[in-house]
């Protein structure tokens, strides 16, 4: 049980430090709201227009053959860091792995989706 | 620093592996023809499937990777029965690709590919993490799948219905899986199963831990196999999904379904249900879902003017019937399971290919459009008329030694172990309602035989489709008359799944 009561504890710690972070800004920060303040943050430029409108879907398109690159990246790191002690068979499946991503780069690609028309 | 590498003998995976690098074999090869091809690429597809049998049957039995990869015979026979299903929806797609999928050939036979690749490595899987690694590979391809008429609206809510369903499903599963886990210290089934035998002995008793668990894991694969109360996603899925995809869902996912159940709760926590030693075990759980899933599955089947609702109640009702070959567990119970899928798998892949054949020359659904088929194309009504009997179970076919066999292996365990009332009941109640399921089968048969008007249409399959329905009527009728080869392959099962620790 001792083991658990001392989760309940970091639990309540944790939650207390963050609620007394925000009280203490609170109190302590000047309150002064104003129009460029409230703007949805758009990296410095001024918002134009309302944010719910259709997005083109390109960019969930786009934002799919991203992910083949950042999964390949994910994987391929570990196995760099340990790639002394692994050795050619390890080589040899990062090599399939790395093959089966790329099918799906040749597979948007014929399809058009790298085309921005 | 030496890392251990584990035995990976990768030959036993020789059939999987190469079902992978077809379907992306037959994308490419759909990308680079620029679509004038016809129907080569089904072709295709079918060559690949063929191939991968002949490589399941080479590579025999052994285990890779350590052992979570084992190739023994519940894993043989599910994957007979995964290719089957795959090649038999592949047969009966070819009407659809022609007119409705034209520009997605490729991605649709990959998919299924891929889905049966999933299949496969469940089957062979020895251990919770690739068991339910197995189980997304098989339903995530399966999401697309549904959702292949992309501008009809019944197929795109037949996709996300699925898609919901199925991530929901998969959640409690993995969610009853960790306590598993966290109650043994192991993910593999066999240390489990002992794991279980001891405290199982020490305390005599299941705790409120086990119980969840139970709950999770049989709702999870409740869903899969919609038994009730899980079934109500199988209606719409299989009414919007185009009809070779119905098709695979109702014998490939029905079958990585009870497979996964079988390696969990059968092999896995067989501790608890022994009749001699747990008053509370899973067998009357399970039990209740099989008599529900009979009961609505064939009274709800009985008011549908659809015929691919009507088929996806029926497909609920049979999946009752083989639940109850599990809760039988006994050698003799998991060879009728195992003789109910395949027999299940020629009369139901053959009845969906006769309503797609159907559907793509007409367009229709409904079940009144066959009225008076007969009189025009007697020989297809025949078929139709062969494989909807045999899934009522009507005797010279082969369903009728299924339904025999699985009532059977039950009466027999029930008559052994001592507080078994309940059984009797099940059996009852199940033999009660194929009575109900004779009603609504014989119904299309009226339709198309005995309705005064003449039918419009005359009905052209396509030859791959002519070739599903012979396979399928040839199966129903062969293996009616003579069941020995299935069952001996069937009684080869319960050799594998192990009974004691």
């Amino acid at each position: 049980m001792s083991e658990y009561l001392s989760i309940l504890i970091f639990i309540l710690i944790g939650t207390g430090i963050v609620l007394f972070t925000f009280l203490l800004s609170r109190l302590i920060r000047p309150h002064n709201p104003y129009h460029a303040k409230n703007l949805n943050y758009e990296c410095a430029e001024e918002p134009v227009g309302n944010s719910w409108f259709q997005f083109n879907n390109r960019f969930y398109i786009f934002a799919l053959i991203f992910v083949i690159f950042d999964v390949e990246v994910i994987f391929l790191f570990p196995w760099a860091v340990a790639f002394g002690q692994l050795g050619l068979f390890a080589l040899v499946e990062m090599v399939i792995f790395i093959l089966i991503l790329f099918f799906g780069i040749f597979y948007a690609w014929k399809k058009g989706a790298l085309k921005w028309v | 620093m030496d890392f251990p590498f584990p035995e990976y003998n990768l030959q036993y995976m020789l059939p999987e592996i190469f079902l992978f690098v077809w379907a992306l074999v037959v994308i490419s090869f759909d990308l680079l023809s620029k679509r004038n091809n016809g129907s080569t690429t089904g072709y295709l597809t079918l060559f690949g499937i063929a191939i991968a049998g002949l490589l399941l049957g080479l590579v025999g039995n052994g285990k890779g990777f350590g052992k979570m990869f084992i190739n023994d015979n519940v894993a043989v026979f599910f994957k007979v029965i995964f290719l089957g299903a795959a090649f038999m929806a592949v047969g009966s797609s070819f009407g659809v690709m022609q007119k409705k999928i034209v520009n997605h050939r490729g991605e649709f036979y990959a998919l299924l590919l891929m889905s049966t690749t999933g299949m496969m490595f469940l089957s062979s899987s020895q251990e919770l993490l690739s068991i339910y690694l197995g189980l997304e590979l098989t339903t995530i391809p399966l999401f697309a799948m549904a959702a292949f008429y992309k501008d009809d609206k019944l197929s795109v809510e037949s996709g996300i219905k699925y898609f919901i369903i199925g991530a929901f499903s998969s959640a409690l599963m993995v969610y009853g899986m960790s306590f598993l886990y966290g109650l043994t210290g192991s993910t593999d089934l066999a240390q489990m199963k002992v794991a279980f035998f001891k405290t199982h002995l020490q305390f005599g008793d299941m705790g409120i831990v086990m119980i969840l668990a139970l709950i999770m894991l049989a709702a999870g694969i409740g869903f899969k196999l919609a038994l009730p109360p899980f079934h109500q996603w199988a209606p719409d899925v299989y009414e919007g999904a185009p009809t070779p995809v119905a098709a695979f869902l109702s014998v490939g996912s029905k079958g990585a379904g009870l497979i996964a159940f079988a390696k969990i709760f059968v092999d896995g926590l067989y501790a608890y249900h022994s009749p001699d030693m747990a008053p509370n075990d899973w067998g009357m759980l399970i039990g209740i879902l099989a008599i529900a899933a009979m009961v609505l599955g064939n009274v709800l089947a009985i008011r549908q003017t659809n015929i691919k609702r009507m088929l996806a109640y029926s497909s609920i009702a049979q999946a009752g019937y083989i639940m109850i070959g599990m809760v039988a567990l006994s050698a003799s119970g998991i060879a009728s399971v195992g003789f109910y899928l395949f027999i299940y798998l020629f009369a139901n892949m053959g009845a969906f290919a006769a309503v797609a054949v159907f559907e793509d020359m007409t367009g229709s659904c409904q079940i009144k459009s066959y009225a008076g088929l007969a009189r025009t194309s007697p020989f297809f009504s025949a078929v139709m008329a062969v494989f909807l009997l045999s899934l009522a179970g009507i005797p010279p076919l082969a369903g009728f030694l299924a339904k025999y066999y699985v009532f059977a292996s039950v009466v027999d365990v029930a008559q052994r172990s001592a507080d078994s009332s309940w059984m009797y009941w099940m059996v009852g109640i199940g033999l009660l309602t194929t009575v109900f399921a004779l009603f609504y089968y014989a119904n299309v048969i009226k339709v198309m035989f005995f309705s005064p008007e003449t039918s419009p249409y005359k009905v052209e399959a396509p030859l791959p489709a002519k070739a599903v329905l012979a396979i399928g009527v040839i199966g129903v009728l062969l293996f009616g008359l003579y069941p020995e080869p299935i069952l001996q392959f069937a009684t080869g099962i319960s050799s594998s799944l192990h009974f004691m620790p």
